[in-house]
This record gives structure tokens, sequence and C-alpha cells, in this order.
């Protein structure tokens, strides 16, 4: 029975030494989250369904019939207050002489691993979850542009979501936003041009459907 | 300390299979965990496909502390220190996170109408996408692993193998009125 209560508290002091040291740990690190912070702003529970998707699973991870997904995720944009937007649309904005007069402008809401192996050329890295790095470049070009698209994987990817929510948040107009929903996955399987590296690194690959 | 090993009435065999099972475990708990650490954006938002924590301040917690925790835990059980209470800590854990991938793959088995071995996801457990049934056997195991050093006391090798109770400094056994509890 001592023995019992002595492993007790010894789970107990392991879980108090354990925690204090993993939020120093957290604090510490340059790649360390910030409790207070919001990363899913206005991020309400997503209640719709979608019609024929014996195969869906939204925000899973799991694999998604191409099809379901993007309907689930145009029903959730909706829901959420958002605009989307479809790739001939894309395609026409980036061919578009306002897309070089930065009137149209794009976002890519990835990290940065992913945005340096491809986006689409000309697009700004806006990575919400790491907003106060972008944010200063980022915010400035949106609110003089008529019309910013915001994309990311695409599928059942929402960090275009919330980046759309967080740049609307900081006084985008509203109406001047759209989620790209098919996202850079689309996009190259549309054998439309991607850039590696930086912005305007001139680094243009042809993306092969 | 290697005359402790080969020492009368001990148990030299038992006590390094305990050890290399006490580094083994420290040391796939230091792997998965880093694992996480190291990318907490990811992390955070394989916690939240789960629907289990709605705050954004718990979630957030969570998904910073948690890798760093299975570090520690893994630290002290390769260190030998607080050896029991460390795996207790991580037995509690492994049991909340079968319960909770379980759940998660019963759910998508029944959308999906997929038999349940067949269910494949990214869990949040540091190894990327793997099959649930293959996640659920490793994490018996190593619940099997954890529970076994909770019970078993062997001071080998161990800076301080329990905090609470007498042991002698000179090779980190427990005193005799310790050891005669099992």
């Amino acid at each position: 029975m001592r023995n019992t209560k002595a492993v007790a508290l010894e789970a107990l002091l392991v879980a108090a030494v354990g925690l204090v040291l993993s939020l120093a740990a957290n604090a510490l690190s340059p790649r360390g989250l910030r409790l207070s912070r919001d990363y899913f702003p206005k991020a309400e529970r997503w209640s719709g369904t979608v019609s024929n998707s014996t195969n869906s699973q939204d925000r899973t991870g799991h694999s998604l019939p191409v099809g379901d997904s993007l309907e689930a995720t145009r029903l959730r944009l909706q829901q959420r207050g958002l605009q989307f937007v479809a790739s001939n649309n894309v395609v026409e904005w980036f061919r578009d002489p306002r897309y070089e007069q930065g009137l149209v402008v794009f976002v890519d809401a990835r990290d940065d691993s992913h945005y340096q192996a491809g986006h689409i050329p000309g697009a700004w890295q806006f990575d919400h979850y790491r907003a106060e790095n972008f944010l200063a470049a980022v915010l400035p070009v949106c609110l003089s542009a008529q019309t910013v698209v915001i994309y990311c994987t695409g599928g059942a990817c929402e960090d275009s979501e919330f980046a759309a929510v967080m740049l609307r948040d900081a006084g985008v107009p509203r109406e001047n936003l759209f989620v790209y929903v098919g996202g850079v996955t689309e996009w190259m399987t549309n054998g439309l041009p991607i850039e590696t590296g930086a912005r305007q690194s001139g680094q243009l690959l042809n993306s092969k459907p | 300390m290697t005359a402790a090993l080969t020492s009368p009435g001990h148990r030299p065999v038992a006590d390094i299979a305990t050890v290399l099972a006490r580094w083994f475990l420290g040391g796939v708990f230091i792997y998965l965990g880093l694992n996480k650490a190291l990318h907490p954006v990811e992390f955070l938002k394989l916690v939240r496909q789960y629907d289990v924590i709605e705050h954004h301040f718990l979630l957030n917690l969570i998904a910073s502390a948690l890798p760093w925790f299975e570090v520690f835990c893994g630290l002290f059980l390769i260190l030998g220190l607080a050896v029991r209470g460390a795996a207790v800590m991580l037995v509690s854990l492994l049991v909340a996170f079968t319960v909770l991938i379980l759940r998660r793959a019963l759910a998508m088995q029944e959308t999906s109408g997929l038999p349940l071995c067949a269910i494949k996801f990214d869990c949040g457990c540091g190894a990327g996408e793997v099959l649930i049934c293959r996640k659920l056997i490793e994490n018996g195991l190593l619940a099997i692993f954890a529970t076994g050093l909770a019970f078993w006391r062997s001071g080998r090798f161990s800076l301080r193998h329990s905090i609470f109770s007498a042991e002698s400094p000179s090779n980190g056994r427990v005193s005799r009125d310790d050891s005669s509890n099992h």
C-alpha cells in the first residue's frame, strides 16, 4: 500500500516536473506555439453533410475522393461566410494584366517548406501560424489589391480559410477575398506553371498534369 | 556495479532486461516526441482533428507540452530517474492515445465502410500516416513494456530509480526494506 502510494506520488511528481520542463522547452523553442493564440480563428465546427459521400472524411487526413472533398470544403466556406473561387477563374486572374500591376494578388497559406518546394508564380507567402513573420509584408499588398486569391494544398486543407479570416480581420475587405478551393494540387494537376524557392525567384517549372 | 550484477541472490538477466527495456522505451518516446516537438504546428492540426478539445488554449497547451513531455519521460527512463513514476505516466498516456485513436478509427470505419485494419491516417503519434491496427498493436506492446517497468524494481544504471524510497547509492539497488516487497 505504502509502495503504491510512493509510485503514485512519483508519477504526480513526474507529471508536474515534466509539464514545467515541457512548457519551458516550448517557450524556448523557436518553433514553439503561443498558448494564448487562437490558431484556428472563427473556425466553428462544420456541421454540413455531403451527399453521396460514403468515402468522405472531413479534416481527417484520410484519403478522400477529390470531388467529395472539394464539395465539402465549398460548403464549409459558405457556412463560414467566405467566398470560394474555381480553377477557371483563378487561371483567368493569373493571366489578367492586373496581376502584373498588383491589383490581383495570390497568397500561399502553406508553410515554408511547401512554399519553397513550389507555389503559384508571384504568390506571397502567408503562413498564418507564423503570422508575425509575414503579415507586415503581405497586409499592405492585400489592402491595395482588388482581388486576393488565397490557397493552400487543396481538398480538405483549411489553412487558406484561416489565413483568409485573419486577413479579413486585419482589414482586407471581405468582398476582395477568395479562397481557391482546389489549391496548389489542382493548379499542378492542370499543368500550370510553378515557381520554386523564394517569390519572384525566376525558377519556373511547368507542372505535369 | 559489475560486482553487484553478479552478486549472489541477485537476478542479473532480469536486471539487464529491465535496463534494456528502459532504454528501448525511453529511446522510442524521445524519437516520437522530438518528431512532434520539431513540427508543433503540424501536431496542433492533428490534435485538433480528434475533435476532443474545443478551447484554443487547451489545444495549444496539449500540442505544445505533450511532445516535450514524452521526450522528458523518455529521458527519465534512460537516465533511470523516477523510473516507476515515468513509466506510470507513459502507461496513462498510451492508454489515452489508444482510446482516442480507436475511437477515431471506428468513426472512419463507419463512414467509409472499410475494414478497421485498412484504415490509415496520421494519428499524431510522430510516425506519420500509419495503418491503425498496426499502431494499436504497437501501443499495446509499449504499454506492456511500460507496465513492466512500473512494477519491476531494478535500479541498475539508474541515477535515482525511486524518488520516494531509499536506495543504495553505490549500485542503485533498492534497499533491503524495499526489496523485501517484491
